[in-house]
Order: structure tokens, then C-alpha cells, then sequence
């Protein structure tokens, strides 16, 4: 881990958090979280379910105030930033949400016009080419005049990716961009994270749980539990460097240091048994 | 923007938080104005939506009420042969009272619901988080134009409502109960004053009560928590509490406009 004294970023790094705690309905989802997010390259952030990746997302792109810490994008502080700030700052940013979030009430056209239309005022045929391109890179020109409700859980994430990637943002987070496509799309948006990185030098962060998925594409890897980073490196050393964080997340394994079983009482007394053993 | 639900401990408490929710969101709606001056695309779209869309319903409503208002009228003053005078009280009831409140009452239950459910639905979708991540401020580009197209609607509004009205009282008063049309006009115009009927009753309180309603119908939708229950509350409280706030207001304002 690079020094924790050192707040500004170099160039080399976009996204720079340091003790960063979040308290979230009295559970401590971060404590004192450090990472840094390389600039030019893809970093997925992995960790079990409910260990607030999403959350570092929005921590991120300040929908989310953190209880405590910094979080520097292009070197300010975003917790400290004023709406105005925030707003031209999520200008350079792509989010890909969950559930994709669709505007319900435009076809897939408008929804990925819509960055354009609100924060630009380009004539209407550059507009139509921009948005024609972004579509044919997700494969779904043709499905340019349906709404959103006549799309596929999978078609609908390649729309938001689309609009995501309209502004040609300099950061791009996705947030589970995997889940619910087929091969074919898995395939096909992998290779748009990668092409979008490697042409343009976007900044992708990922959060996802897809080990193979991640191995073939991303440059490094966060693995978070308990609300700090437990283990980081490259895809490949870190799958193998067997400290038993690893070892049990990417290897599937109930037991480990992150319980399966979400924080309860004793199993046999909650079903009645404690009485009838004795 | 994280609007959240304010919360109480008992009814009191609780209806108590949510006035007061409701004071501060509106002080955010209006700071946003200025800022909402850019989508006013989307403020005439939806002054067509709450405002052109409710036109049917406003209309064989006012006509209805105007018909009955005079049937009702013409049956009384018979008694003391004053029938010639039921025109001038069917332009007055109207004018102050019946125009104002059935059109913000017909208002609420027309265009508040859709608002706050629609509201409701684009939060419960992530809708209104991907408008903040696209830098788009979801209280100036959905909450403000739907706030001024109502506040605008209601007195056009209210206008056609009276309008009607009149038209339906004339229907069954001149037409088919034979009151002279002379004296149908004549005596309505004597009586009628422009300010004190016109200005403070149909104008003044229909401005009132549309800024009401449809700040209580965006807020709802606003502080909606993101489930198929929660939408459905939301929108009986917008009908609840904008049918309250209405015929409560209307005493406040009428006492002082007197």
C-alpha cells in the first residue's frame, strides 16, 4: 500500500481515498478504507455481498457523504465539494447503475441523448451520430425506438452503458456490469470496458463478482472485507497469494474470516431445540 | 439529493415532522427556480400534462355544478318569488367559493396522484439517482416544473370551472326554466365585483391552492419509500392531506380576503 501521509495525488492516480469510515444504520461498513484508483487503467474492486462496495461508488461520486475521510477525485476532496463542484465534476464521470435506471418514460434513444441534450446544445445531427455510435458499440442501434420496458434485463444494462459512455467521461464506474447478460454480451461489453480503456485511457472501475470475468480484463484488484482492503494486486498474484482472505473468497469457501451466515442468535434455540435435547 | 421521510413517534409528532419536511422542501423548490429556467421544455410538458389533460374532467364538473347549483336555487327563491336573483348567487357561489375549491379538490385528485406516483416510481427505479450522476439536479428538472405548472394550471383552471358553471346555470335557469335572459345577466353583473370576486376568489385562492397541492403531491413522491406500498400511500396522502389542506386554507384565506 503506497504511504498514507502523502494527500496529493500524483498523476498517476485519479481516484485517491484515505480513512475513510462510514457508520450506516450502526453497522460499520468502512474503517479507515485506503486505496488508490490508477489513473489510465481498470480496477475492480471485489469483496462479499453487503461489504459496501457500492457504497464506495457513491462515496465516490458524492451521492453518499462518508462519516469521516477523504476521498480526492483529480485531487479534490469530494465530501467537501459544493453542489455546483459535485454537478461539474459527475460531468467527466460514466455510472453504470445496477439495475440499469433507465429513464422510463424516453425510448432507448432519448436515454442515451440525454446527457448530451441536458449539458450540451449541439445541433440535432450530431447528436443522432453520437448516439447512433454509442449504440452500435453496444449492439443495439437497431433497438434505438424501443422503451425501455420492451428490453431485456441484459439490453437494458448495454442501453446504460451506452449513455454511461456518451459523454466520453474520463472515469467510468460500473457498478455489477456483468450480472444478467449471456455470454455473447458478457463477451461483447467486456471487450467495450477494454477498448473504451485502452483507446481512449478511461479510468474503469468495476465492481463485480465474476472471478474469470475480472481475470481477463482488469489491471488490479481491491478485495474488501470488514470495511478495509484485505488483499490487492493483480488479477492473477492475488487469487494465488494465499492469505486466508483470498483463499476463502476466491475459492468459494463457507468457512473463513467472513461469515457465511449474516450475524444471529444460537440456530437450535431459534428452532426450538435447546428444551427438547435436555 | 437524499430527500428522506422525516419521522415521529406518534401521529402528532409525525404529521407535525412532515409539515415541516414539507416548509423546507419548499424552500428547495424554490431556490431551484432559477435553475429550472433551462428545462422549460419540461415545465410546458407538464403544464400540458396537469394542466390541457385535466380540462375534461374540469369542465363536465363545472358544467354539472352549475346546472345543479341553479335547479337547487331556482326551488328556494321560488318561495319568495325571487327567482330572477338565482343567476347573480349561482356567479357568486361559484366565483368565491365552488370554483376555487371543487377545482382544487378535482385538481388533487387528477393531476397529485399522477405526480407523486410518477415521483414515487422514478425514485423507487433509480431513476432520480441517475439524474444526479448525470448531473442533472432531479429538484429543478422533475420537482420545480411540475410545482409552476401547477401553480399556473390552477387558476386557467379554475377560469373554465367558473366558466362552465355559469354556462350550466343559464342552461337550466334561462333555457329550460325560463328565467328572462335580460335579467340572468343584468343581475349578475350589477352584483359581481371584479376584485373582491375575481381577483382575491377565483385567482388568489386558486393560485393558493395550486401551489399547495402540488408542492404536498411532489413532495410525497419525493420522500416515497421505494416500494409498491409505500408508492400507494404516498399517493392516498397526497389526496388526504391536499383535501385537508384545501378546505382548511379556504376558511384562512376567505376570512381574510372578506
Amino acid at each position: 500500500m503506497t504511504d498514507p501521509v502523502r494527500a496529493t495525488p500524483d498523476d498517476s492516480t485519479l481516484v485517491r481515498v484515505r480513512g475513510l469510515t462510514t457508520v450506516l444504520g450502526g453497522k460499520t461498513i468502512f474503517d479507515q478504507l485506503a486505496l488508490d484508483i490508477p489513473r489510465g487503467r481498470i480496477t475492480a474492486i471485489m469483496g462479499p455481498s453487503g461489504t459496501g462496495k457500492t457504497t464506495l461508488l457513491k462515496h465516490i461520486t458524492g451521492q453518499m457523504r462518508p462519516d469521516a475521510g477523504e476521498i480526492l477525485v483529480h485531487g479534490q476532496n469530494v465530501p467537501g465539494m459544493s453542489r455546483e463542484a459535485l454537478y461539474k465534476m459527475r460531468e467527466g464521470i460514466g455510472y453504470l447503475f445496477q439495475n440499469s435506471a433507465l429513464l422510463t418514460d424516453f425510448d432507448v434513444f432519448e436515454n442515451v441523448a440525454f446527457p448530451l441534450r441536458q449539458h450540451t446544445a449541439l445541433p440535432e445531427v450530431l447528436i443522432r451520430s453520437l448516439v447512433l455510435m454509442k449504440l452500435q458499440a453496444v449492439g443495439l442501434r437497431g433497438a434505438a425506438r424501443l422503451m425501455p420496458h420492451e428490453l431485456s434485463g441484459g439490453m437494458a444494462r448495454r442501453v446504460a452503458l451506452a449513455r454511461a459512455i456518451v459523454f466520453d467521461p474520463q472515469l467510468i464506474l460500473y457498478d455489477e456490469p456483468f450480472v444478467g447478460l449471456d455470454p455473447v454480451a458478457l463477451n461483447q461489453v467486456l471487450k467495450l470496458i477494454r477498448t473504451l480503456n485502452q483507446t481512449l485511457g478511461i479510468t474503469s472501475v468495476l465492481v463485480a463478482h465474476e472471478l474469470a470475468a475480472v481475470q481477463q480484463i482488469a489491471d488490479h484488484v481491491f478485495l474488501i472485507a470488514n470495511g478495509k482492503v484485505v488483499a490487492q494486486g493483480d488479477p492473477k498474484s492475488i487469487a494465488a497469494d494465499g492469505s486466508p482472505w483470498t483463499r476463502q473468497f476466491f475459492g468459494g469457501e463457507a468457512d473463513g474470516p467472513v461469515p457465511f451466515q449474516y450475524p444471529a442468535g444460537d440456530y437450535a434455540s431459534e428452532l426450538g431445540f435447546v428444551g427438547a435435547v435436555k | 439529493m437524499n430527500q428522506r421521510r422525516p419521522q415521529g413517534r406518534n401521529v402528532v409528532t409525525q404529521s407535525l415532522a412532515q409539515i415541516g419536511g414539507c416548509g423546507l422542501f419548499l424552500l428547495t423548490l424554490l431556490a431551484a427556480i432559477p435553475r429550472s429556467f433551462r428545462y422549460l421544455r419540461e415545465t410546458i410538458r407538464q403544464l400540458w400534462f396537469v394542466g390541457a389533460m385535466s380540462l375534461t374532467i374540469i369542465m363536465v364538473c363545472g358544467l354539472f355544478v352549475g346546472m345543479v347549483l341553479m335547479l337547487q336555487l331556482y326551488h328556494v327563491l321560488s318561495i319568495f318569488g325571487g327567482t330572477s336573483a338565482s343567476g347573480m348567487v349561482v356567479a357568486l357561489s361559484v366565483y368565491r367559493e365552488l370554483g376555487p375549491v371543487v377545482t382544487a379538490l378535482l385538481f388533487a385528485g387528477r393531476a397529485g396522484t399522477s405526480i407523486t406516483a410518477e415521483i414515487g416510481l422514478m425514485r423507487a427505479t433509480d431513476q432520480i439517482d441517475a439524474m444526479e450522476m448525470m448531473a442533472v439536479d432531479p429538484i429543478a428538472y422533475v420537482a420545480t416544473p411540475r410545482f409552476l405548472a401547477g401553480v399556473i394550471a390552477m387558476p386557467l383552471l379554475c377560469c373554465v370551472f367558473c366558466a362552465m358553471a355559469i354556462f350550466g346555470g343559464h342552461l337550466v335557469g334561462v333555457t329550460w326554466l325560463g328565467i328572462d335572459n335580460g335579467t340572468f345577466w343584468s343581475n349578475m353583473t350589477a352584483v359581481v365585483d371584479v376584485h373582491t370576486d375575481i381577483v382575491n376568489g377565483v385567482l388568489f385562492k386558486s393560485l393558493a391552492f395550486g401551489a399547495v397541492v402540488t408542492l404536498i403531491a411532489v413532495y410525497q413522491g419525493f420522500t416515497t419509500p421505494p416500494t409498491s406500498e409505500g408508492v400507494a400511500y404516498a399517493t392516498t396522502r397526497t389526496v388526504v392531506a391536499s383535501s385537508i389542506a384545501i378546505l382548511a386554507l379556504d376558511f384562512v384565506l376567505t376570512a381574510f380576503l372578506m
